[in-house]
């Protein structure tokens, strides 16, 4: 069944040029997956790209050039100390998402959400290359696993719905994209199921609900207000603004 | 060779999945290539051959050929949009082309130009470099984002083709204004509301020349229903 929303023209633009955020980059993505229309625009969209590569003024190499690209081939060993990179990159995401990285410990639901993982598009999976989503109860029947990418604008998370729960009424403090990756849910305006890319504003108050059969589960982007510091700075993150009932 | 100051070389290594015995079981040893000029016309599909040759066989005369003939293109394409200095520019080339190299089992010509797909390797690792500059999570590269969306078989590979063709046709007929909004676009990997701002014009004024100009090229873009 074709998806029936999608993302605008100018936004699979900028997806195709690489100018969109990564947290963006990634509910686009999770869209192209299922849909085969725009999967078909950004494949051309990249053709003016190849275009405008096969048509550049070009520039001689004046560095190493192909033997250096041999030798760094040949003189690679990234066997001989994993440790270094890996160090590294914990460090930093240490530095940036601690969250995800103190949880690591506490999971006990790791199998099961890795499980759960194999189920989702690829993509999904690629998010979490070094352990399972992490989630937390919103309300009883809603959930959420942060994806820590770095960015200060936007947040990416993923959403799930127990099978026929109803979120509490949200409203949007800046623009927020969900994209459906499995199952489905309804609000006022529409049902909602795998690839549908939705777009809300501020001023959209919506209240969905997962179908009755399945849980639901959502990748979505929310673009960060600015962050006051405080106790009371989760009340005002969009992601956490939902009232319990 | 040093990629941007947060990262260690081995941590690109590891990245681009570069594995020295992986590389010594396929011969592959530092060789020298002359350099030779071979006239290839793109639109008969000779470096699809190529890189297919690549792909199947770890054929080195064939990736030397793309080398020579793409390298100083992305090295043109990078510095024409990005305010890189020949070395990092070439850094960039270098990490491309050594994708390339690697991932050429992936190409399907019939979804792709041979320059299309190296464009997109060139823009992904140019994100990637952005990315590593602004510190940010590097366990997750550009590729994991993009090449996850073509999972799904493909659709008509003949429009394509088609496509690409009155792309190269028209794109040289573009008015000026709109040439300029496009090039721009592309050539910097910056979004249209970023390159509305910086040209000092009206948002509604760049989608306008975007839409006119996609129209012009013959891409095959149907309205989508929207939801805002």
């Amino acid at each position: 069944m074709a998806v029936k929303m999608h993302p605008d023209l100018d936004m699979l633009l900028d997806y195709s040029v690489g100018g969109l955020s990564t947290a963006l980059s990634v509910s686009i993505s999770a869209h192209l997956h299922f849909c085969e229309t725009c999967r078909s625009y950004k494949a051309q969209l990249e053709d003016i790209g190849g275009t405008l590569l096969d048509e550049i003024s070009p520039r001689d190499m004046v560095g190493p050039g192909l033997d250096g690209l041999w030798s760094m081939l040949d003189g690679a060993t990234p066997d001989t100390d994993p440790l270094d990179s890996d160090i590294r990159d914990t460090d930093l995401r240490d530095r940036q998402a601690p969250d995800a990285v103190n949880s690591q410990n506490t999971a006990k639901s790791g199998l099961d959400s890795a499980a759960e993982l194999r189920t989702l598009p690829a993509l999904i999976q690629n998010l979490f290359p070094v352990k399972a989503p992490q989630w937390r109860a919103l309300s009883p029947s809603l959930q959420v696993a942060k994806i820590p990418v770095g960015e200060q604008r936007y947040e990416l998370a993923l959403h799930k719905i127990k099978a026929g729960g109803k979120t509490p009424n949200h409203d949007h403090r800046g623009l927020e994209v969900t994209v459906v990756l499995q199952g489905s849910f309804s609000d006022g305006n529409g049902r909602y199921l795998p690839g549908d890319f939705l777009v809300r504003g501020p001023g959209n108050i919506h209240r969905p609900i997962a179908s009755e059969d399945e849980e639901c589960i959502c990748v979505s982007v929310v673009a960060a207000p600015i962050r006051l510091l405080g106790r009371f700075s989760k009340l005002l993150n969009p992601l956490l603004s939902f009232n319990p009932e | 060779m040093i990629i941007g100051k947060p990262i260690s070389v081995n941590t690109i290594h590891r990245k681009l999945g570069i594995n020295k015995l992986a590389m010594n079981k396929i011969g592959v040893n530092t060789m020298i290539i002359k350099k030779v000029k071979i006239a290839v016309d793109p639109n008969r599909g000779e470096w699809s051959d190529l890189l297919v040759k690549v792909g199947e066989e770890k054929d080195k005369q064939a990736f030397s050929r793309l080398y020579t003939h793409f390298s100083p293109l992305v090295k043109g394409f990078l510095m024409k949009g990005s305010s890189f200095g020949h070395e990092q520019a070439e850094e960039l080339v270098q990490e491309t082309m050594i994708k390339v190299w690697r991932k050429a089992a992936s190409f399907n010509r019939q979804k792709s130009s041979a320059s299309t797909w190296i464009y997109t390797i060139a823009r992904n690792s140019r994100i990637d470099w952005y990315r590593r500059e602004a510190r940010r999570r590097v366990d997750l590269n550009a590729d994991d984002f993009y090449e996850s969306a073509d999972e799904n078989p493909a659709y008509l590979s003949v429009v394509q083709i088609e496509n690409k063709k009155s792309i190269q046709k028209n794109i040289k007929l573009l008015p000026r204004e709109q040439f300029d909004v496009i090039t721009k676009i592309y050539y910097e990997g910056r979004s249209h509301g970023e390159v509305a701002e910086e040209l000092n014009l009206p948002l509604g004024t760049v989608k306008s020349r975007i839409r006119l100009a996609l129209r012009k090229m013959n891409l095959q873009l149907e309205p989508l229903e929207m939801e805002g």
